[in-house]
């Protein structure tokens, strides 16, 4: 008997307030400005926007960054970065990287994802795979792996005399003594993608899985009656329902791949991989910086990254908004 | 209405942004964080006991790299030091990531008054060059025993931290180049290290018989042939070699003893003497095949060799180091001459505080206590002469590099372009591929003089004259 007046007074109190506060400006709203808007923005403008503006500023000196002066030298540092071979290689590796990683990521988590939530029995409820939540468990394991020791760890998996790799494939019968996988430029690219995707895979899944989760299972059920078959319903049920998701995974990715900078530096230490085939952008930053000591060059770098990765994520969304999804999406 | 204000608040935040990004584009931009020049800081009495007069009661900071070696034996100095001069203190702080760490304290004009400037992530020395205090004063002067301290160092120590004629670095850990062997293994089976390169293909022949390697390499210590390439083509073409490869000369890695180095290596490659596969074990891994294993006769590298790969060293390994091979029975240099390099650089930066108390810490981890100390300790001599006893405290690895160093006398040598320049990224890359057999010995001279030109037609990076 109490709660329904209860609710109209506050419901009236509110819109009061509101309305008062428009009017002129109290200590109580200022307050609230200067506390929600005022001192986030202070922060974001000191650490983040600031910084940018900086290192594009150095980006356009010879600084070394450790002496106090430096001369002005215009593009020449992108003129330069351009023109060096390994960088361009780098460049061309985080490319292959942003294609693969994200592409195989996506599709593999999508399908587990599915698996484990709607892929079930074809009677009764919608459920996924017997036992799905061991599944779903067992494939987050790498994710809570630090990406370090993710390197470390398949470093030796891979290696060539006492690694579990080749331990297994001899143990087949395969004549694989010695073979260096990560000392080859044919596999060294492909071993470390599938080190990341392996490291990925679980979080993506359980991403999708909550998605899943938030479709109504009245839908697929409603599909079922109709007839649709399990790949019927995934890709036109799950995948179009989930597409925010997707591509928020898929920008994620896609910035990762173009970084890439823990696996690559503790697959490969203190090099870029055979024939600098695993070499990727801010690996050749971090040796520009502090190796080289060419801050201005390596700040240089850093704007192309921050370009690249820009540029990335306006490409997914406007694929997502070409193919139909939702505007702006979830990111 | 509901929506409207929605609209306002938008407004509102978006026009929030654009002064955001505006606002600090009005002229800031030219205050970076870049500091001007620091001032002569106070000075103290300079005494017998104080020679570059350290202020009274003052503080030193000293930022020391964290690797092999800890940071206790520059604590043992700092006591040493608190005592010489009381009242002041040492600050003696750990670094594993030198140049990250130290970078905007440079940039900011307030480096600390001593840094090791050691490990993986040490700064370039090229690029601090003009920061840093001449230390001539320090060798200069007398040490806590009242003896000069120029007169107690090895010979050629000082050679690699001398650019352009200015001695900017004192490298404190003496460290020779060699190969090492284990000499039960060689007396077991009546093998004798290799003197020559003809030599060194008939031990591998015989390693072959026993099913054993002559050589093995991991991933990122490639570069420990490229070590064994200069070492015994420096010894056969003499010092001119050398010269041409600091200098980043044309066609300096196409010199004819390199090439026939180069050629022997890849003799070696080519009979399977090196265990396949280096290229993807880390080198932790792979030393640990040769000291553990055994799976290799030799292995080129440095002093610090016994001390890393201690715990992972077979009982009866009786390590011991010799000279790399030449080439012929005549080299230009004998055969006892010696890489003989330096490790933990210790710098003082020009801008720093205190940077008088930096050298004086200099100066009394060079005197006989704490160098002795330091010998005692990790197993590895300083720089100091005489520290170690003849028995080595019961090192045979450590008693052979005496040896070594007594029988090279005046032939020692070491080069600075490698790290002077930062090539070792690309070197690992273009060792791994010819030690992997993919490559040969003609393209791996085309690919050093590839890197070394590119360094020396690039503008920005600055040259140092080498001698």
């Amino acid at each position: 008997m109490t709660l329904p007046p209860a609710t109209v007074s506050t419901r009236g109190g509110g819109l009061s307030t509101a309305a008062r506060g428009r009017r002129k400006p109290s200590l109580d709203r200022i307050s609230f400005m200067a506390v929600f808007l005022g001192i986030p923005l202070a922060i974001y403008l000191l650490f983040v926007i600031w910084p940018f503006l900086q290192a594009f500023f150095y980006s356009l000196t010879d600084w070394s960054g450790f002496s106090p002066s430096f001369n002005f030298v215009g593009l020449d540092n992108y003129a330069r970065i351009f023109t060096d071979d390994l960088f361009l290689k780098a460049l061309g590796n985080n490319i292959i990287l942003l294609i693969v990683v994200p592409l195989v990521t996506v599709v593999l988590s999508l399908i587990l994802a599915t698996l484990v939530t709607v892929g079930g029995s074809s009677k009764g409820q919608i459920k996924g795979l017997k036992n799905s939540s061991f599944y779903r468990v067992v494939s987050f394991f790498p994710y809570t792996i630090p990406a370090v020791a993710i390197g470390i760890m398949w470093g030796q998996i891979y290696d060539p005399s006492g690694g579990l790799l080749n331990g297994i494939l001899n143990g087949l019968g395969l004549n694989f003594k010695d073979y260096a996988w990560l000392g080859n430029a044919s596999t060294a690219m492909w071993c470390s993608i599938f080190v990341i995707i392996w490291g990925f895979v679980g979080f993506y899944m359980v991403l999708f899985i909550a998605g899943i989760k938030g479709i109504p299972s009245e839908i697929f059920e409603a599909a079922r009656i109709d007839g649709a078959g399990r790949l019927r319903t995934a890709l036109s049920i799950t995948i179009p329902m989930i597409r925010d998701n997707i591509q928020t995974a898929y920008v994620y990715l896609g910035i990762f791949a173009l970084d890439a900078f823990v696996y690559m530096a503790s697959l490969f230490p203190n090099a870029g991989g055979p024939e600098n085939t695993t070499l990727v952008m801010s690996q050749q930053l971090f040796f520009t910086a502090f190796q080289r000591g060419q801050f201005g060059m390596a700040t240089a770098m850093g704007v192309v990254l921050a370009v690249a990765t820009l540029i990335f994520s306006g490409l997914v969304f406007l694929v997502n908004k070409l193919t139909g999804g939702s505007d702006g999406g979830r990111l | 209405m509901n929506v409207q204000q929605s609209f306002a608040r938008r407004g509102f935040l978006r026009g929030a942004l654009a002064t955001a990004v505006l606002a600090p584009m009005g002229g800031a931009l030219a205050s970076c964080a870049s500091g001007g020049t620091a001032p002569a800081g106070p000075t103290g009495q300079v005494s017998e006991n104080n020679p570059f007069g350290v202020p009274d009661k003052s503080t030193l900071d000293a930022v020391i790299f964290k690797g092999g070696y800890g940071i206790d034996y520059v604590e043992f100095a700092g006591k040493l030091y608190e005592k010489n001069l009381p009242g002041s203190t040492a600050k003696i702080s750990p670094s594993t990531a030198i140049s990250a760490e130290l970078q905007p304290r440079f940039a900011g004009g307030n480096p600390p008054d001593l840094v090791d400037n050691s490990g993986a992530q040490s700064i370039g020395i090229s690029t601090i060059l003009a920061q840093l205090e001449d230390l001539q004063p320090v060798v200069d002067a007398k040490n806590l025993e009242g003896v000069p301290i120029k007169d107690t160092l090895y010979e050629g120590v000082l050679a690699p931290g001398t650019f352009d004629g200015k001695l900017v670095a004192i490298n404190y850990v003496l460290t020779l180049f060699g190969v090492w062997y284990s000499s039960s293994l060689f007396e077991a089976n009546g093998w004798a290290p290799p003197k020559t390169w003809d030599e060194a293909f008939e031990l591998g022949e015989k390693a072959k018989a026993k099913g054993k390697y002559l050589f093995l390499w991991g991933k990122e210590a490639a570069s420990y042939y490229l070590e064994l390439a200069l070492s015994s083509a420096i010894k056969e073409g003499g010092d001119e070699v050398r010269v041409a490869l600091e200098n980043l000369k044309e066609d300096s890695w196409k010199h004819p003893a390199l090439t026939k180095v180069f050629e022997a290596l890849d003799k070696h490659v080519k009979a399977g003497h090196f265990k396949p596969g280096g290229s993807g074990t880390a080198f932790t891994a792979a030393q640990a095949q040769w000291s553990n294993n055994q799976d290799a006769l030799l292995y080129p590298s440095g002093s610090w060799i016994e001390n890393e790969m201690k715990d992972q060293t077979k009982a009866d390994f009786k390590m011991m180091g010799a000279p790399v091979p030449t080439v012929t029975t005549s080299p230009k240099m004998p055969y006892e001459a010696l890489h003989s390099g330096g490790g933990e650089p210790f710098i003082v930066p020009s801008q720093a505080k205190n940077k008088a108390a930096g050298k004086e810490l200099l100066r009394v981890m060079l005197s006989k206590e704490a160098a002795a100390n330091f010998a005692k300790t990790k197993l590895a001599p300083t720089v100091v002469k005489d520290t170690v006893p003849a028995d080595g405290f019961g090192s045979t690895a450590l008693v052979s590099q005496t040896k070594m160093l007594e029988a090279a006398g005046k032939n020692v040598f070491n080069w600075q372009f490698l790290d002077l320049y930062g090539m070792n990224k690309d070197v690992l890359v273009v060792w791994n591929a010819f030690l992997d057999g993919k490559s040969n010995a003609a393209k791996l001279a085309e690919d050093m003089q590839k890197m070394s030109d590119k360094i020396r037609n690039d503008a920005s990076i600055k040259k140092v004259e080498i001698k």
